[in-house]
C-alpha cells in the first residue's frame, strides 16, 4: 500500500470492525440457538420424564363412596382429568371405560378427576357416554388438578403399581396410546 | 456557551425522571394491595398463549388462582408458592424465568448497543478542535468543519429519540390500566343461554332445570315464563301451571302466562282451562298462537 506523502496514515477503523464482528458473532449464536429448536420442557403432548411419586389424591366420590390413591397401590391407575364442559373429554370417555373393562382383570383401575364442574352436569355426561360406573372424584375449584400439574383438560396420567406417575397424555387419548403406554405396564 | 451543559443535564434529568415514573407505574399495575393477584400475575397460564394466570379466563388459570389463594391463606410466602408451581409445571410457569444462556443476550445486546452508540456519539461530538495543534489526532479545520454533518446527525437522532420517549410517555397516560376486577360473565344470562340451547335440542327437562337455577339467582318473570313453557313441553303440567300462576300474580294480563296456564290446565284442571284460554284470546286476539287456541276451544267446548 502506497500512501501519498504528506497525508497522515489512514487509521484502521477499529470500532466499526469490532461492532461488525460482534454483531455477526451474536447473529451466528442466535441462529444456531434457533436451529436447535425451542424445546421448553413439558411442551410436548406426551411427556415421558423420570417417574415421580404421584401427589396425594383422596376424597369423597360422586356416588358417595370414597377414593384414595393409596388404596390403588399394586394396581395400574389411569387418572383422567375431565369436565362436562370439555368436548374432547366426551369423546374419549367411552374409550377409557372400554379399556377399564377389558384390562381390569390385569389390574387396571380408572379414576376421573372432574374439574370445575357441577354434579348434575357430570352425571348427565357419564350417562350419555356409558361411563356411569366410573369412579369420579369431584374437584370443584380445580386445585387438585393444579396439584397434579394439569395444563388443560383432558389430561390423563398413568400411575404404575408403585404409585409413581410414569406417563401422561395432554389432550385426547387414543387406542394406540393405550396399547403402547398402558398395556406394557399391565403385562409386567 | 454555558447553556449547553445545563441543557444536557436538564434533558438527562427529565429522561431519568420519565424512566423512573414509567417503572413505578408498571410496577404499581401488578397490584401490590392484593398478594394473590401479584403472585398470579407472575405465573404464566399453561393453557393459554402469552396470558398470565391473573388475567386468563381459562378454567385451569382459575384453578391456579384458587391454588395461589389457598396457599396464601395458609401463610405461605410468595417464593414458596412460586416454588410449588415450578415443581409442578416447570420453570416455564414463571412469567420471568431466570435468564440463562442465549436469553442473556436479550438483555446484553440492547445495553451494549446503547453503550456503543453513546461512545460513538461522544467521539463525534467531542472531536472538535478549537485550535489546530491542541488536538493532534484531529485533522485541521478547513472550510466547513469535517464531521459537521455527522454531528448534526447525532443531534437530530438524539432529539428524535427523546421525542419518541416523550410521545410514548404521553400516549401511555391515555391507556387504560387493566381493571383489577374484570366483571365475570353474568351467571343468570349464561344459564338462560344454556337452557335455550337445551330447548333447541328438545331436552326440556334439562332446560327447565337450568331455568330453575337461573331463577334462584334472579327471580325474573320472563325466565319464570320460559320455565313454564319448558315444563309444559317436558310434560310436567302441574309445574308449568304453578310457574305460570306465579308469573300471572305479578302481571295478571300477560298473554303468554295465560296461554301456558290454560294449556297446562287442560291436563291438570280441564274445567278451568277454557276460561283461562278465552281470557288469553280476549287479551291477545292477534297472538301467533291465537288461531290454534280458537281451534282447540271450538273442538272441545
Amino acid at each position: 500500500m502506497i500512501r501519498p506523502a504528506g497525508r497522515r496514515p489512514r487509521r484502521v477503523p477499529v470500532w466499526p470492525a469490532l461492532v461488525l464482528a460482534v454483531t455477526v458473532a451474536v447473529g451466528v449464536v442466535v441462529a444456531l440457538g434457533l436451529r436447535s429448536g425451542p424445546t421448553p420442557p413439558g411442551s410436548d403432548a406426551g411427556t415421558t420424564g423420570p417417574p415421580v411419586p404421584a401427589p396425594a389424591l383422596s376424597g369423597p366420590t360422586l356416588d358417595g363412596g370414597r377414593f384414595d390413591l393409596a388404596d390403588a397401590h399394586g394396581h395400574v391407575l389411569l387418572v383422567n382429568v375431565f369436565a362436562s364442559w370439555c368436548g374432547p373429554c366426551r369423546d374419549e370417555l367411552p374409550l377409557l371405560v372400554d379399556a377399564g373393562r377389558r384390562w381390569s382383570p390385569q389390574g387396571l383401575r380408572l379414576v376421573g378427576l372432574n374439574v370445575r364442574d357441577g354434579s348434575e352436569a357430570v352425571r348427565a355426561l357419564l350417562d350419555e357416554t356409558g361411563a356411569a360406573g366410573l369412579t369420579v372424584l369431584p374437584d370443584p375449584d380445580g386445585t387438585r388438578a393444579v396439584d397434579w400439574g394439569v395444563r388443560g383438560v383432558p389430561e390423563t396420567f398413568v400411575v404404575d403399581r408403585d404409585g409413581r406417575i410414569v406417563d401422561r397424555q395432554r389432550g385426547v387419548i387414543t387406542r394406540q396410546w393405550l396399547e403402547q403406554r398402558v398395556a406394557p405396564l399391565l403385562a409386567g | 456557551m454555558r447553556w449547553r451543559p445545563v441543557a444536557v443535564t436538564l434533558v438527562l434529568v427529565a429522561l431519568l425522571a420519565a424512566a423512573g415514573a414509567g417503572l413505578t407505574r408498571s410496577a404499581a399495575g401488578a397490584g401490590q394491595d392484593d398478594p394473590v393477584r401479584s403472585v398470579a400475575a407472575d405465573l404464566r397460564c399453561p393453557a393459554c398463549q402469552g396470558e398470565s394466570v391473573a388475567d386468563s379466563r381459562s378454567p385451569i388459570a382459575a384453578a391456579m388462582r384458587q391454588a395461589v389463594a389457598d396457599q396464601a391463606a395458609q401463610g405461605r410466602s410468595r417464593d414458596e408458592i412460586r416454588r410449588w408451581f415450578v415443581q409442578r409445571y416447570g420453570p416455564d410457569v414463571l412469567a420471568d424465568p431466570p435468564a440463562r444462556g442465549v436469553e442473556l443476550l436479550l438483555w446484553a445486546v440492547p445495553a451494549l448497543t446503547l453503550l456503543a452508540a453513546g461512545y460513538a456519539a461522544r467521539r463525534t461530538l467531542r472531536a472538535r478542535p478549537r485550535r489546530s495543534g491542541e488536538l493532534p489526532t484531529a485533522p485541521p479545520a478547513a472550510g466547513p468543519a469535517p464531521g459537521g454533518a455527522a454531528r448534526w446527525a447525532w443531534r437530530w437522532s438524539a432529539l428524535g429519540l427523546i421525542a419518541v420517549v416523550v410521545s410514548v410517555a404521553v400516549a401511555a397516560r391515555g391507556l387504560d390500566r387493566p381493571r383489577s376486577d374484570p366483571t365475570p360473565a353474568d351467571p343468570v344470562a349464561v344459564a338462560v343461554g344454556l337452557a335455550r340451547d337445551l330447548e333447541a335440542q328438545d331436552r326440556y327437562d334439562a332446560a327447565a332445570q337450568m331455568y330453575r337455577e337461573a331463577l334462584r339467582d334472579r327471580p325474573d318473570d320472563t325466565i319464570r315464563l320460559r320455565l313454564a313453557f319448558a315444563l309444559l313441553r317436558a310434560g310436567d303440567a302441574a309445574g308449568a301451571a304453578q310457574a305460570a300462576t306465579e308469573t300471572l300474580a305479578h302481571a295478571p294480563e300477560l298473554p303468554d302466562g295465560l296461554l301456558v296456564l290454560g294449556l297446562a290446565q287442560r291436563r291438570t284442571r280441564p274445567t278451568e282451562a277454557p276460561r283461562t284460554l278465552r281470557r288469553f284470546l280476549t287479551v291477545a286476539p292477534e297472538h301467533p298462537a291465537a288461531p290454534e287456541i280458537r281451534r282447540l276451544l271450538a273442538t272441545r267446548p
